[in-house]
């Protein structure tokens, strides 16, 4: 009966479906969550012949899965008979909870099989109760949400364990295999001692307003609750508020009032700091005064300090009391990732000292936080790191021309990082993103189209420069550049003009004599700017006079939809930035909008936009006059995104 | 800076009156008491008087202007306490500072050695400003607070005729000028009877490895341990604590009477190993294990973060206390010994305490236990605590309270606090065993001591509660028998 009323929740900004048969996506849902609610989902990226291999699977997703989230099914694209797809897919779902968790015994579980046609798109959904009955149910209400974040992140929050661990591990020098042992030992006796009951818990708020308001939670060990048999965690009942301590939920910390609905996001979401301590005045039967002993080492012995950063993030309901937050997801990471580390470092024990960081990304498309465990003694540009980051590209559904998961990327979880947004160059801010909150353009039923991610607005007489009259594609470039910076595709410090002059004199287009000189420079010396700072590539459109700039409105709308980049117009006249256009397609009516380098004043983001030097402008004003003059030809540099992760 | 001094009223009538029945024509003594830097404030509790010095000669004597030419130091009487206005003291300034050394190590957080007073005439204190700056100086560097230890100390005077009591500021600067002392108000009140109690356990585990380096080639176990402990400073101050139950976050001042606990948290895998190295040769490792118990008494006024710094700083000073005490004692043994033959190879480990042993070149496992610490009730309430080397019993006690806090011997043993146990030295691991992060330290409960240890003494203290507990069940069972028995036959 029950089984009629199933429904399936679809609860991701994007069900990201590949057209290639036979792959397989593990679908993502929380245990916080309504049974077969779909919130993202994995690609599977190592297979065998014919199934995926579940240890290194299991592996890459064990670090990459906050805790409080899990894989509740998997998904296939295939055109065969869909019924036995969707038995595949389960089987191999459940094969993979099994080497997750470590139980064997999963019996009863509900098991989520999908299968995506690969020319239609279409998905059917399957579900699988028990694992001793092979039959499927096949599911036909199927929801999809149109605010995931707001699923998600209205009654969630984040918890977060930052814990530094200096490892001792002695070994004998002459007899150094023996090493692997000891030092797994020493890693056992962490984790023990992480259960241990006088370790003490401290949760915080890490928001600065709630720092104020609510006192840390001191949890001990002795009161939490390690039996892993245990059903799963149960929200707290709201009638039956707790003053006990251990009984608190994890929404003591959260801010109450979360009314605007752009607020939900992970980047946005009340985040719980736990710090692990453990109790030196420990209650204990006996105290004796202290007393010291010497051991030495029989043998020539050489002591070696393993550095772990462990980072965790986990993913709870408000609801959720904070020993259970502690118990089943804090410790149980910690763990993991400790287990994890140490696989890595294993190996080369002795010879190398990998540097380990946890970071946590949210990448567009994907509402939850992922974690990654990144090697830092690699620079980020080595081929191996790139690597690395191309199959979580792969992994996660993610564009392989946008560095999305470079560490510059990570979320930022130090309080000073969360609450200040405004970026500083040597010392002075720059406005970001002027164009945010303008007025529209008036284009009836047009299409916006806009630059992608944030760039810094650079104008004339910045930095005590003047360059009144001749830098204004200086400033273009380097609005085009920043945008590159902040979006991470390199870290190259914006240049000077001076620096802009030097380059192109080392490429040599100029004479020596250029630098230092006033001359104006236009799109095509931006294109071998950009070509050699950033190794980035443009599309050059030329139009012979203003007046035919509408017939490429198509063209500058599919730019900003594809690449997103800002551009710059130069010319017969003066060089314009242009950070989108707004284009209605039927009527052939479109506007642009402009960023202006001739701006001489403070940097007053409204002094910028009342004075028009930020705003929609359509090729011919309510006056009859043209913005793009008729007499004049104008160059377009599109620059294009680099293909890199 | 100490602007405002309160003395303990009650305490200090004693010693006032004390002072007037007594012939010397001057006193020298060590003001216990607080000094608070956040509150600008002192708090003096006691005055405790320096004893003779070994060779029976009082600390302090008037020296006569050259007229009477008499040697100084030598005990004369004076002809009449209003001597004239040329006189100026004469102090043992070592003596003195040998007396705040063995007092501090009584002490307990929060009270602690602030200074020296006088008993002198207005004249001979005028005249001996130097002497007096010198003492106190003397005293400060050997009982010096560890917390933020303010550089400065109190000079109390206390003049015969008029009868008056003054308090100066001593900075501590490195030349003593007269600039260096200050006057500060002083005025008499209670502050004993509202201090705060605050009790604390620290349990240590601390490792340390020897290297396999030439810088460290000659230290000795005490210097290991010495130098161990001075880095762990840092860490305990850093530990988070709770007061009952509850982390202290905000700054406030207590308001519940009572004792109260304090336990401390130290980030985990943080305080066992204090240096990092990447990769390093060690010839063997020390481990200090074992619980530190200490109070600390706090003022009204004060903050709770007040007590736990205070608390803080008292385990670390017991601890190095106990140090001194094992090294003050290996010295008189040096000093007895002086003819023994030098160490011959074989014989050195018997001959040499195992507290001034050479690491690098001992092959065997050692161990050493540390005094265990008692407490005594002092004023109001409040304790002071002494070490007790195993083979020591609470007669040393009584002795060190009689001669160096010029207080009545404790009668009732059983108010004598025995928090800690003597430590039971069982050495069953290895030094594989013992590099191990938080592998147990607890000793094997039934295994033989291999050591000499005096397993005896440590149980001689429960012994006599359990008898008496055990006693006094079999009665209560006895007389519920035998009630039962009569309720039956009636």
């Amino acid at each position: 009966m029950e089984k009629n009323n199933r429904s399936i929740r679809i609860e991701c900004p994007k069900l990201l479906i590949t057209r290639n048969e036979s792959d397989l996506q593990w679908l993502i849902g929380s245990p916080f969550f309504p049974p077969l609610t779909i919130i993202s989902t994995f690609r599977c990226i190592h297979s065998g012949s014919s199934s995926p291999d579940f240890l290194k699977e299991s592996e890459e997703i064990r670090t990459l899965l906050l805790k409080g989230l899990d894989v509740i099914g998997a998904l296939i694209v295939g055109k065969s008979d869909p019924q036995k797809t969707a038995v595949t897919a389960v089987e191999a779902a459940r094969n993979l909870r099994k080497v997750l968790s470590g139980k064997t015994n999963l019996e009863n579980e509900e098991i989520i099989g999908a299968v995506a046609d690969p020319d239609t798109g279409d998905i059917r959904f399957f579900v699988s109760e028990n694992e001793r009955s092979a039959n499927l149910d096949l599911v036909n209400s199927v929801s999809y949400d149109a605010n995931p974040e707001k699923f998600l992140w209205e009654s969630g929050c984040l918890l977060l364990c930052q814990l530094p661990v200096k490892l001792p591990v002695c070994f004998p020098v002459n007899k150094p295999s023996d090493v692997e042992g000891i030092f797994s030992r020493a890693i056992e006796a962490v984790i023990a001692k992480l259960k241990d009951p006088n370790v003490v818990y401290m949760v915080e708020a890490s928001n600065k307003a709630s720092l104020d308001v609510v006192q840390p939670v001191i949890l001990r060990g002795a009161d939490l609750d390690f039996d892993t048999t245990a059903p799963n965690i149960e929200p707290l009942d709201e009638a039956a508020h707790s003053s006990e301590q251990k009984l608190l939920p994890c929404g003591h910390f959260c801010l109450k009032s979360k009314s605007t609905p752009h607020l939900f996001s992970a980047k946005n979401a009340d985040i719980l700091q736990v710090s692990v301590l453990l109790n030196r005045s420990e209650k204990s039967p006996k105290r004796s005064a202290p007393a010291v002993e010497y051991f030495p080492a029989m043998e020539e012995t050489r002591l070696l300090i393993v550095d772990f950063k462990l980072e965790v993030l986990c993913y709870a309901v408000q609801g959720i009391p904070l020993m259970h937050a502690i118990s089943k997801l804090i410790i149980p990471g910690l763990i993991d990732q400790l287990i994890s580390m140490k696989q890595t470092t294993l190996p080369n024990l002795l010879t190398q000292h990998p540097e380990l960081h946890p970071y946590h990304f949210c990448p567009p498309g994907i509402a939850h936080p992922v974690t990654v465990i990144y090697e830092l003694s690699y620079g980020e540009t080595e081929m191996k790191q790139v690597d690395a980051r191309r199959s979580l590209h792969m992994r996660l559904g993610l564009p392989f021309d946008r560095p999305l998961l470079r560490i510059a990327n990570s979320l930022d979880f130090s309080i000073k990082g969360r609450s200040s947004t405004s970026s500083t160059r040597k010392g002075s801010s720059l406005l970001k993103d002027v164009h945010v909150g303008i007025p529209s353009s008036g284009v009836s039923g047009g299409i916006v189209s806009l630059v992608q991610g944030s760039y810094e607005y650079y104008h004339y007489l910045q930095d005590g420069f003047d360059d009144s009259g001749w830098g204004c594609a200086y400033r273009s470039l380097q609005t085009i550049i920043s945008w590159f910076r902040l979006q991470h595709y390199s870290s190259v410090d914006v240049p000077s003009h001076r620096e802009i002059q030097q380059s192109l004199v080392d490429i040599g287009d100029k004479d020596p004599a250029f630098i230092g000189s006033r001359e104006w420079i236009g799109a095509i010396e931006l294109s071998f700017v950009l070509d050699k700072l950033l190794g980035v590539s443009c599309k050059v459109i030329n139009v012979r006079s203003g007046s035919e700039l509408p017939e490429k409105c198509r063209e500058l709308a599919f730019h900003f939809e594809t690449q997103g980049t800002p551009i710059m117009i130069g010319g017969g006249v003066l060089a314009y930035t242009l950070l989108g256009v707004d284009y209605n397609e039927a009527t052939g009516e479109c506007a642009y909008l402009i960023l202006d380098p001739h701006y001489t004043g403070s940097d007053d983001v409204k002094k910028i936009v009342n004075g028009g030097w930020c705003g929609w402008k359509k090729s011919v004003d309510s006056k009859g006059k043209s913005f793009f003059l008729q007499d004049k030809f104008y160059n377009l540099l599109l620059p294009q995104r680099p293909n890199m992760v | 800076m100490v602007k405002a001094v309160v003395g303990e009223e009650s305490q200090l009538q004693l010693v006032e009156d004390r002072l007037s029945q007594s012939s010397a024509p001057a006193q020298v003594g060590l003001v216990i008491g607080k000094l608070s830097s956040g509150l600008d404030r002192g708090f003096v509790y006691d005055l405790v008087p320096t004893p003779q010095n070994d060779a029976g000669q009082s600390a302090c004597s008037v020296l006569e202007p050259a007229k009477d030419n008499r040697k100084k130091g030598s005990n004369s009487k004076p002809k009449s306490q209003s001597s004239d206005s040329s006189s100026s003291l004469v102090i043992d300034k070592e003596w003195v500072a040998e007396h705040a050394r063995q007092v501090s190590r009584m002490m307990v957080g929060g009270i602690n050695v602030v200074g020296i007073y006088v008993w002198a005439s207005e004249a001979t204190f005028k005249n001996s400003t130097m002497v007096l700056c010198q003492t106190v100086k003397g005293v400060a560097e050997a009982a010096s607070l560890l917390e933020d230890d303010l550089d400065e100390r109190l000079l109390i005077h206390i003049c015969y005729s008029p009868r008056r009591w003054t308090c100066r500021n001593c900075t501590l600067s490195s030349n003593i000028t007269s600039s260096s002392l200050r006057p500060c108000d002083f005025k008499m009140g209670r502050v004993l009877t509202s201090l705060q109690t605050f009790k604390c356990f620290y349990n240590f585990d601390l490792r340390l490895p020897i290297y396999q380096e030439k810088a460290s080639k000659s230290e000795t176990l005490v210097d290991v341990l010495h130098n161990g402990i001075s880095n762990y400073v840092k860490e305990l101050r850093g530990a988070k604590a709770m007061i009952d139950g509850n982390l202290v976050v905000n700054d406030e001042i207590c308001t519940t009477d009572g004792l109260h606990e304090i336990e401390l948290l130290l980030p985990f895998m943080k305080d066992m190993y204090i240096e990092a190295c990447s990769q390093k040769d060690v010839v063997g490792i020390v481990n200090l294990t074992g619980s530190v118990c200490s109070f600390s008494f706090l003022n009204s006024k004060e903050t709770i973060s007040q007590a736990v710094a205070d608390i803080k700083d008292d385990i670390i000073r017991s601890l190095l206390s106990r140090l001194d005490i094992i090294c003050d004692e290996a010295d008189e043994d040096a000093g007895t010994n002086d003819d023994v033959i030098k160490e011959t190879r074989n014989d050195s480990l018997s001959e040499k305490p195992v507290s001034q042993l050479v690491l690098h070149s001992l092959r065997k496992n050692c161990n050493l236990s540390l005094p265990r610490r008692v407490f005594v009730p002092w004023l109001a309430g409040t304790f002071i605590s002494d070490h007790l080397q195993p083979s020591e019993t609470l007669e040393v006690l009584k002795d060190h309270c009689v001669e160096l806090m010029s207080m009545e011997a404790p009668n009732d043993a059983s108010k004598i606090l025995e928090p800690e146990e003597e430590s039971l030295r069982v050495t069953a691991r290895s030094f594989w065993d013992a590099v191990l992060p938080y592998c147990s330290t607890s000793s094997p409960s039934n295994e033989k001591s291999r050591e000499i240890t005096s397993k005896e003494t440590s149980q001689k203290t429960i012994k006599p509660s359990n008898v008496n507990f055990i006693a006094a069940i079999i009665i209560l069972l006895l007389s519920v028998l035998v009630g039962f028995i009569f309720v039956r036959k009636s």
